[in-house]
């Protein structure tokens, strides 16, 4: 068993009044890939949203290696280790792939590594290489989603949290998409993964919870769910 | 040339428009910076100038201060205006809309205009320096030296803002943060710090802007509302967060405004600039100059 790197216990959350999560615990060990499945309004951003400072929980607590992640904001969540890629990638679309690369590494812990952390970058992308003068909406989507990737590794993370990253991908960009994503995960950093994708998430993940509706539906080993009959007809839309 | 009697005359008009526009560039980069990045139409970004010109007059002529190098002392107290402006008022305003932020700098506006009315009279101030008659001559153009002066400090400050826009991390953040404040934050960069930054540099610009009103025009505490307007004018035609288009704007406006008081009159000059924001408005809301750069 690997060390507890992030904590949800019991959590509520609301976006805009509407309540979005229930009751939800989850953990992510240290150097896994963990996903979290389900469709569309199942909370899973809002959780995210939630451990990145962005909206607060009504109840329960998000310990990040331990530490209580309450009333801190964004900005010093990342400054712990925690980069968030959002839905829909949130490029700087006006910057340049350098410039957005450079602000990756805005937190003062970072900011030393700049070159360092730019040359691993394009190694892990080495697309974005011949880009870096092109501004960041110039390019293609699934370029967008490298660049969205390496911004935030840009940050040095322990813990990296991706939303949908598959969204609008070709499938061969979104094969080395995944693929991306294990070689990540094999360089040591814990992966919290956000997905509809569900069959290629499940293929790659240690653990998967299914969040219906704003609760834990289900949870257990990505290859174990794979194989559960129930699982399948909900959401491979296999008959079992 | 019909409507000019020379070419020369022509060139001079050109070139009155050309250094009066300047004035308008450098607020204008400041209202276009607060609004590109807040969504904040700073209403009160004329009357901070005026408030600078009235620096700018007590420092020469009580303590004989030059103006020229009133500049250096009025950046750093504007910036520290706009950066308590912010982290004082709009920063608790602007998360309540927009509305309620335009209605903050309406009321800055005229709380402004009468602290200086009852404080300095509503009388006309102008400052006259030694230099102030002189002229360069070349040919049949005279150039006046001082609105000279004024114009390369005014192309200084843009060159100084688009470097740090451009070379800077924190002038990167302001860039970046202007597009996608959350995307931003999520980066580690502070929305707090971020927006007062821009705020400071903008009611700075206004600073620079105000030097160069008080070296170039008599000005009284309600002067500052028509020059607003002006950039909001410069604004619009350059596109707006772009330092350099906000820059190329009110030069644009000056030449206009140059041009059509000398072949109309004076009174169309406002009809005319006015008339063309509101062509740019409806045809090209993007700005004339579409995106340069920054």
């Amino acid at each position: 068993m690997g060390k507890r790197l992030l904590e949800i216990i019991g959590v509520d959350l609301f976006y805009d009044d509407a309540q979005a999560v229930w009751d939800v615990s989850f953990h992510v060990d240290k150097e896994l890939i963990v996903a979290l499945v389900g469709t569309n309004g199942a909370g899973k951003s809002t959780l995210l949203d939630a451990i990145s400072g962005i909206i607060r929980p009504e109840k329960g607590k998000i310990l990040f290696s331990g530490k209580s992640l309450a009333n801190m904001k964004p900005e010093e969540v990342v400054d712990l280790g925690i980069s968030h890629v959002p839905e829909g990638r949130r490029l700087f679309s006006r910057l340049t792939v350098l410039e957005n690369l450079e602000l990756g590494a805005f937190p003062s812990r970072t900011r030393p590594f700049l070159k360092e952390s730019l040359e691993r970058a394009f190694s892990l992308f080495p697309l974005l290489k011949n880009r870096i003068h092109q501004t960041a909406g110039s390019l293609s989507g699934g370029e967008q989603q490298m660049l969205a990737i390496a911004r935030a590794l840009m940050a040095r993370p322990t813990l990296l949290m991706l939303d949908e990253p598959s969204l609008g991908l070709a499938p061969v960009i979104l094969k080395l998409m995944f693929e991306i994503v294990q070689a990540l995960n094999r360089e040591g950093v814990t992966i919290l993964l956000v997905e509809q994708n569900v069959h290629q998430t499940l293929e790659i993940a240690d653990h998967v919870y299914v969040l219906k509706a704003g609760k834990i539906e289900l949870s257990g080993g990505g290859k174990d769910l794979l194989r559960n009959s129930d699982f399948q007809q909900a959401y491979l839309g296999m008959k079992g | 040339m019909s409507g000019f009697s020379s070419f020369g005359v022509f060139l001079q008009i050109l070139i009155n428009g050309i250094l009066f526009g300047g004035m308008y560039g450098v607020a204008a980069i400041g209202l276009s910076l607060i609004f590109g990045s807040l969504q904040i139409i700073f209403i009160a970004q004329g009357t901070m100038m005026i408030l600078a010109a009235y620096f700018t007059y007590w420092a020469f002529t009580l303590t004989s201060i030059d103006p020229f190098f009133c500049f250096l002392l009025i950046l750093p107290i504007f910036l520290g205006i706009g950066w308590a402006f912010y982290v004082g008022l709009f920063n608790k305003v602007a998360a309540a809309g927009k509305n309620p932020s335009l209605l903050l700098a309406f009321g800055l506006m005229i709380l402004l205009e009468n602290l200086m009315s009852v404080a300095f009279t509503p009388n006309t101030r102008a400052v006259t320096t030694s230099y102030t008659g002189l002229g360069l001559s070349i040919g049949d153009l005279r150039i006046s030296f001082t609105r000279l002066v004024v114009f390369l400090i005014s192309l200084a400050a843009t060159g100084m803002v688009f470097l740090f826009m451009k070379k800077t991390m924190w002038g990167k953040a302001v860039r970046g943060a202007s597009e996608d404040m959350k995307a931003a934050s999520l980066l580690g960069i502070s929305p707090r710090k971020v927006s007062s930054l821009t705020f400071a540099i903008g009611i700075a610009l206004a600073g620079v802007a105000g030097v160069a009103v008080a070296t170039t025009y008599p000005f009284d505490p309600y002067f500052g509302f028509v020059f607003s307007l002006k950039a909001l004018i410069a604004v619009a035609f350059g596109g707006i967060g772009s330092v350099v288009g906000a820059m190329l704007g009110g030069v644009l406006l000056g030449v206009i405004e140059s041009i059509s008081s000398y072949v109309i009159s004076g009174g169309w000059a406002d009809a005319i600039s006015y008339g063309a924001f509101l062509l740019v408005l409806m045809f090209r809301p993007q700005g004339i100059f579409g995106r340069i750069a920054t």
